[in-house]
């Protein structure tokens, strides 16, 4: 899966769950600080990301992802 | 005067020191001792040694059926035989729960007492209570005890304001009870009913000198016991302070200078100024070997020593389980929650939510290693294990050691708490959207499981909840 795909789902499943229009979501966004994301969604979000990409993820570790590039670098891991 | 300042350099290690030590998990935290203690009486210094505590024949004593019932409306025949059917679970066959005493005044006094006898338990053993007058023996007498407590106030709030006699007639009349039972082949335990306001050189260790004169006259299992009972909560354990208030010095001076064996010493006290369980335990510490308690600390006023944190205390001090039934202490707070009496959800060891966590940072603690945030393993000391309330701070964490525990699940079964986000974000719109103020409960926790977590619910599920 390309990289490009990646971000541009990754993009989808954040405004979805967060609640926010896609073109506020770019590779820079802090989830906590440029979208507002609360505890649970961080949670939320991390499911979402496994169900989007039909992943099982490192709990832990993708909860410490700090931001949407970030999230896409993680994902990349996974799906290829 | 300066004072050299001490560096502290960091110990920075690979592994986590955990102190296992004194925080063996599956014991209550060990009470060590790396010295003596020392007072200072009548301008000496004088050592007492609580590392001789686990060679100390140290026991629990109840008075449930007395001093606890003063507390309550009177309990039915049936409900003290099975308290004190528990007792004797708890107690365990080394007898730490040594006694429990009735009252031997009405007909179904004397009942439950021949009733708990025929269950032919051996631990806790039978005693009674009177008051220190010659008709009230002839009770103790009829019910065939071996021996009893008996009422020898001893503050002149009591032997003047109370009892109207002046020091000689209290002492005369308290000895010549003490010798009907001596003559009678009963055990007198003298209760010195405000002792903590009494005065210790003038009325007090002459009376004990009498009476450790009259035991020199008799078999050993006959010789005198003496309760201390600081009746108003006045005792203080600190260092220092004067008599009578001074538990280290009371018990010096009647255990020490009056020759009353630690044996025949026990401490009863009252919760009036929140120092109840700590005076219980000071007492041990400095030579009483019988610590007198109540289940839950139920008792007149403000309640007595409770009687599970004397047991807690005990395993602390002694290193060891010493054949307790700790599970009994579950059993008899469900049971005296059955049949009315209350106990607060935040009293230690037996309250609804003694061990659980509402917070959702404490929750992921206990998610991730229990012993972070349970005091120790209350599911095999207790039958407890640690849980969480849902409230809108539990977050993920929580809602995950929820359904953990609903399920049973533990080590790599458990669910992590990405599985469970359903569940938390219908926890957390209860708050949000819908404005709620009180917990969830486990009866909405177990149906939004079943509606929202289908798979698991199938896999695991189980009838209802029915432990809280």
């Amino acid at each position: 899966m390309e990289k490009g795909e990646i971000q541009e789902r990754v993009i989808k499943v954040v405004s979805n769950v967060l609640k926010v229009d896609p073109s506020m979501v770019e590779p820079d966004s802090n989830f906590v600080f440029d979208l507002g994301a609360e505890s649970t969604q961080s949670v939320q979000l991390v499911a979402a990301f496994e169900e989007e990409f039909n992943v099982e993820m490192d709990n832990e570790a993708a909860l410490s992802i700090q931001t949407v590039g970030g999230a896409v670098d993680f994902i990349t891991r996974y799906v290829q | 005067m300066t004072q050299e300042i001490k560096p502290h350099p960091l110990a920075a290690v690979a592994e986590p020191n955990l102190l296992d030590q004194t925080f063996e998990y599956s014991l209550p935290p060990r009470i060590r001792f790396e010295s003596p203690v020392v007072e200072i009486i009548d301008g000496q210094p004088v050592e007492f040694d609580p590392r001789t505590i686990p060679q100390r024949d140290i026991v629990i004593t109840d008075t449930t059926f007395r001093d606890g019932q003063q507390a309550r409306p009177p309990y039915t025949i049936d409900q003290m035989v099975h308290i004190y059917d528990l007792l004797s679970r708890l107690s365990g066959p080394n007898g730490v729960i040594r006694q429990t005493e009735f009252f031997l005044y009405t007909k179904n006094d004397r009942a439950t007492l021949d009733r708990c006898r025929e269950l032919g338990h051996r631990f806790p053993e039978c005693t009674g209570w009177i008051r220190a007058v010659k008709g009230d023996f002839r009770l103790v007498k009829e019910a065939g005890l071996s021996e009893t407590g008996m009422l020898t106030s001893c503050s002149d709030y009591h032997i003047f304001l109370k009892l109207k006699f002046d020091r000689k007639q209290a002492l005369d009349s308290y000895c010549s009870v003490v010798d009907a039972a001596l003559e009678a082949g009963v055990r007198p335990r003298c209760h010195l009913e405000d002792i903590t306001r009494a005065d210790i050189d003038g009325f007090v260790l002459p009376f004990i000198d009498r009476l450790m004169e009259m035991s020199r006259q008799v078999p050993e299992h006959l010789t005198v016991k003496i309760r201390l009972c600081d009746t108003m909560g006045f005792g203080l354990s600190y260092p220092g302070v004067e008599l009578p208030r001074s538990i280290p010095k009371l018990i010096y001076k009647i255990n020490r200078e009056c020759g009353v064996p630690s044996d025949r010493l026990e401490w009863h006290g009252h919760n009036d100024f929140h120092k109840v369980h700590v005076n219980g335990a000071t007492a041990w510490l400095y030579g009483c070997n019988a610590l007198n308690s109540t289940l839950f600390g139920f008792g007149e006023r403000t309640g007595n020593p409770p009687l599970e944190g004397a047991v807690m205390e005990y395993i602390a001090l002694k290193g060891d389980m010493c054949g307790l039934d700790t599970t009994a202490i579950t059993v008899l707070a469900d049971y005296m929650r059955s049949i009315g009496m209350p106990i607060p959800d935040h009293y230690p060891f037996v309250g609804r939510a003694f061990n659980t966590t509402r917070a959702g940072i404490h929750a992921g603690g206990l998610r991730q290693d229990e012993r972070i945030y349970n005091i120790f393993d209350t599911a095999k000391v207790l039958g407890r294990p640690p849980r969480v309330a849902i409230t809108d701070k539990s977050g993920a964490d929580g809602v995950a050691v929820w359904v953990n525990e609903y399920f049973c699940l533990s080590g790599a079964d458990r669910i992590n708490k990405i599985k469970v986000h359903p569940v938390a974000r219908w926890v957390l719109d209860q708050y949000e959207i819908h404005g709620r103020l009180t917990t969830i409960s486990d009866e909405e926790m177990e149906a939004k499981v079943k509606e929202l977590l289908p798979d698991y619910w199938d896999k695991y599920k189980k009838p209802s909840i029915t432990n809280t």
